[in-house]
């Protein structure tokens, strides 16, 4: 179990990190999502012991591990986590086993130990074959493995990820959110996972906690935060598609009498419907895009700076430079005032 | 289909005749000179030289002891110059330590001030009666200074280390700037104290940088002329390049040649040996990938007193010798450096009553045309250097496949390998007499310019492979998109992005020249007054002041150069980012 108390963390003046309170229980994937800059890199540290808060606790299970107010924490090595880098972090003078095997040896395991632990995971990330490679004779994807099985061999009871498929290509990135998963459930452990991308948050997490300034926008599940968006924020920042998000004013008259004046209306994807001709309901955008999506088509218009995604069954041909009408259903699927906050 | 057979078979006539006339041309500055020092050697009746220098009855003075005082200088100043160009490096760029950037910086000074600088700052402190002449400023002070404080093996080694430690510095401080932090709290994770870090993760990481460091000051301690020429010579204390010299200087060429082929086998084999230790599997090239943060090592208590250490190290070997160099060519005698300060030896007229009635430096003529000679060498060097450097790296650019280039790329950075002073007698062998209907350069300005451009031409190739690699591919073809004409790519691109890096280029050059002993020390002639080797020859001869003024004119020159360059190619220090 993971618990953050009204964890924060400041730098002189800049608050990376402000009154984050979440719990997740044991086994529980909680993936930290939202723009660069949020404050999703710091917590993670923050939960690997290679910062202390400025305020606020996190628990381990039953222990303190971090205390912002008395401002100690417990050294990264004795509070049972690893930690994948970014830059996978794999020292450059060791081979893939020796990286393996340094940590178990810091630790004082015994040699024929260590050789089996050893073994065992990199058998687990199907790299055993490259046990006496240097990290610089190996690709990527592989470096990547490295790091995971350096991360996984002392068995630690928490795994945290700091983007770590950031540096891999679109398709190797599909793979490995699915090997992650895999060494997740066999080893039983708690991760803690950070991206700025919505979409690993959304297919590998059991809980998500989208950040956006150093705030916790929303804590759900990720079907919750589709489902149940709690800010303007979070609106358009999950699915895939996101949400649309247009202002009243740019309403048609029809569709804005009943909503106050200043707030935005959500409307989503599957909601709307295209055609060539103007409706009472409709808003015209200059047609920017359109591509298939699992048998349906899913079309984007602009106009001046606003977006609109719609995904529907079939539509018109469009050229660029066309006009398309997006018709909009009777009621959005919520209202947010002008601050963010959800109004219904 | 003819007409493409054909153009390609011109096209390729084309690039082979190029490649050949580089080739001709490194192959005279460079390779023809080392050729024929080993010839001359090998001639007939100089063909015993070999015999009398390595078992004959003085080989124990012409050689061996030569050999063992060189070895011991090599070994020390690169053990000296590693623990004190590392500490620093492992100051600046890993710790806490106040004022980084400063220590940085002052760090990669000492390689800009000549050694003999140094070494006459060295004198002017430390001289003891010993050799006669004056006594320096600490005996002045009526402290009594030790023979082997005052000359020989120890203020060598001390001279020496405090000028090539700065190139340690960089070395290790860049390899050191790749140490991501993410290696370092990777470990901290696997829960390992501080020394195991240090002792299994930065130090073997640091490990290559730490051996190339140490190779490239023990080939800089085993060549260099000036520090065992001031300081060693008046006790006898012969290194190889000053027994070198001195072959030379009696007229023993082929002993002297002997001498400097097995100099020049001595440096290239350590470099190339500190060269196989780094390269091959192991080579560590660094896993970079996105992420990766600069952590500071928290120094704690040791902040403090690391900061003063270090700011010693670097005080002492930067604006001391240069504040003792220019109060000493104040003061009539080094004994008092401070007082009855008198400008006579900047500008004085000849008086008898003082140091033989020597004029001030600029009221000598002799110095004066020295200080043109040597501008007007600097300048040309830089040009001509920086001309054919651009050529050679054009053509291994372009065309560097196959043998020819090969050759090219082998020969241009061979002189790398060579001291200078070995070089300076390589080029006595091939140009001292007429070739066919050449006459003899000795003695002449074209032969300084023709050594100084082969001598400093793998710096200059260096130059022009970092512009031409700026310059050529995308960008350019992205304005050969355009319909841009060659001329106007030329104007618009190619000459305003190249321009600045050449020009930094140069000048480092001509700071080179202007600065070097070694090199021109042994084609120095009356006619071809050079202001280092006239500062070497007053020194030598207890004129004190005179040198020590024309060597703070040299400085000032070297300074300003080197600042104008700096600004021209805002230097890239990585390990000063924070």
């Amino acid at each position: 179990m993971i618990r953050l108390e009204n964890l924060g963390k400041s730098f002189g003046k800049f608050d990376a990190v402000r009154e984050v309170s979440l719990e997740v229980p044991k086994g529980a994937f909680l993936v930290l999502v939202g723009p660069s800059g949020c404050g999703k890199s710091t917590m993670l540290r923050m939960l690997a012991g290679l910062e202390t808060p400025t305020s606020g606790r996190i628990v381990f299970g039953k222990d303190t591990v971090s205390d912002g107010e008395k401002g100690w924490t417990i050294d990264p090595a004795r509070r049972n986590v690893g930690l994948v880098f970014q830059s996978y972090a794999l020292w450059p003078h060791m081979t893939v086993a020796g990286n393996v095997d340094w940590p178990l040896k810091v630790a004082g395991l015994g040699k024929p130990e260590r050789r089996q632990r050893t073994d065992e995971v990199l058998r687990l990330l199907a790299i055993d074959g490259l046990a006496g490679r240097y990290p610089n004779e190996i690709s990527g994807g592989q470096q990547q493995r490295v790091a995971i099985a350096r991360m996984i061999a002392p068995r630690p009871g928490i795994l945290l990820f700091d983007e770590p498929l950031s540096n891999l290509d679109a398709k190797l990135r599909v793979e490995m959110r699915t090997e992650l998963l895999r060494v997740h459930r066999a080893t039983g452990a708690t991760s803690v996972y950070v991206t700025h991308d919505q979409v690993e948050a959304m297919t590998m997490a059991s809980h998500v906690a989208v950040l956006n300034g150093g705030r916790v926008e929303q804590f759900d599940p990720p079907a919750g935060l589709v489902a149940d968006p709690h800010t303007a924020f979070v609106a358009t920042f999950v699915g895939t598609p996101p949400a649309n998000l247009v202002p009243v004013s740019a309403l048609p008259p029809m569709l804005a009498q009943d909503l106050p004046a200043d707030a935005s209306a959500m409307y989503r994807p599957e909601d709307l419907s295209v055609s060539t001709g103007a409706g009472a309901t409709s808003l015209a955008f200059d047609f920017a895009e359109a591509s298939p999506v699992a048998g349906r088509v899913m079309i984007t218009g602009t106009r001046e700076d606003r977006r609109l995604t719609a995904v529907v069954d079939g539509a018109p041909a469009f050229a660029v430079g066309d006009t398309a009408h997006f018709v909009l259903p009777p009621k959005p699927a919520a209202i947010f005032a002008a601050n963010g906050e959800r109004l219904s | 289909m003819t007409t493409t057979t054909l153009a390609r078979g011109l096209r390729l006539d084309g690039v082979t005749v190029l490649k050949l006339s580089v080739l001709a041309l490194v192959g005279v500055l460079i390779a023809a000179p080392l050729l024929r020092i080993v010839l001359d050697t090998l001639a007939p009746d100089a063909i015993i030289a070999w015999s009398e220098v390595t078992t004959g009855r003085l080989s124990r003075n012409l050689l061996w002891l030569p050999l063992i005082n060189t070895l011991i200088l090599g070994v020390v100043v690169a053990c000296g110059c590693v623990l004190i160009g590392g500490f620093l490096a492992w100051l600046v760029v890993m710790t806490d330590v106040p004022w980084r950037r400063t220590i940085g910086l002052m760090a990669t000074l000492p390689f800009m001030i000549p050694s003999f600088a140094t070494a006459l700052a060295w004198g002017s402190l430390f001289r003891n009666s010993r050799v006669g002449g004056q006594s320096g400023f600490l005996e002045g002070l009526g402290l009594a200074i030790p023979d082997w404080l005052s000359w020989g093996m120890v203020p060598t080694l001390i001279v020496l280390i405090a000028h090539y430690y700065s190139l340690a510095f960089t070395v290790i401080a860049a390899a050191l700037a790749t140490v991501n932090s993410d290696l370092v709290e990777a470990a901290e994770i696997a829960g390992a104290k501080r020394s195991r870090i240090l002792f299994g993760i930065v130090l073997p990481v640091a490990l290559p940088a730490v051996v190339a460091g140490a190779s490239l000051t023990f080939a800089g301690a085993v060549s260099n002329f000036a520090a065992p020429a001031l300081l060693g010579l008046p006790v006898r204390m012969q290194t190889m390049a000053t027994r070198l010299f001195g072959l030379i200087e009696v007229g023993q060429t082929a002993r002297g040649y002997v001498i400097a082929i097995l100099l020049i086998v001595i440096s290239a084999l350590f470099l190339w040996a500190g060269n196989a230790v780094v390269s091959g599997r192991r080579s560590y090239a660094t896993i970079t990938g996105k992420g990766g943060r600069a952590k500071r090592f928290q120094l704690g208590a040791a902040r403090g007193p690391l900061f003063v250490v270090a700011a010693l190290i670097c005080l002492l070997t930067t604006v001391v010798p240069v504040v003792i160099l220019i109060a000493s060519s104040l003061a009539p005698s080094s004994s008092a450096l401070l007082s009855n300060w008198t400008l006579h030896y900047w500008i004085g007229a000849s008086d008898p009553s003082i140091a033989q009635g020597q004029p001030g430096i600029f009221s000598n003529p002799f110095i004066l045309s020295g200080t043109s000679m040597t501008l007007a060498l600097g300048a040309t060097v830089a040009i001509t250097t920086t001309v054919a450097g651009l050529l050679v790296a054009f053509v291994l650019a372009r065309y560097g496949r196959g043998p020819l280039a090969g050759a090219i790329n082998q020969l241009s950075f061979l002189p790398l390998l060579v001291p200078g002073i070995a070089f300076g007698a390589a080029y006595i062998a091939l140009f001292g007499a007429p070739i066919g209907p050449f006459p003899a350069l000795y003695g002449t300005f074209p032969l300084l310019v023709l050594a100084g451009t082969a001598y400093l031409m793998p710096f200059a190739v260096q130059t022009g492979r970092a512009v031409i690699q700026q310059v050529s591919g995308d960008l350019d073809e992205s304005a050969r998109m355009t319909g841009a004409s060659f001329p106007r790519r030329l104007a618009a691109i190619t000459v305003p992005l190249a321009s600045r890096g050449l020009a930094a280029g140069a000048l480092i050059v001509f700071v080179k020249i202007m600065r070097d002993l070694s090199l021109v020390v042994l084609l120095f002639t009356p006619t071809t007054p050079l202001l280092s080797v006239l500062a070497y020859r007053y020194a030598s001869e207890g004129f004190g002041q005179f040198a020590n003024a024309i060597t703070v004119v040299i400085l000032v020159i070297s300074i300003v150069a080197t600042l104008l360059a700096n600004r021209l190619q805002t230097k890239s220090q990585p390990w000063l980012k924070s």
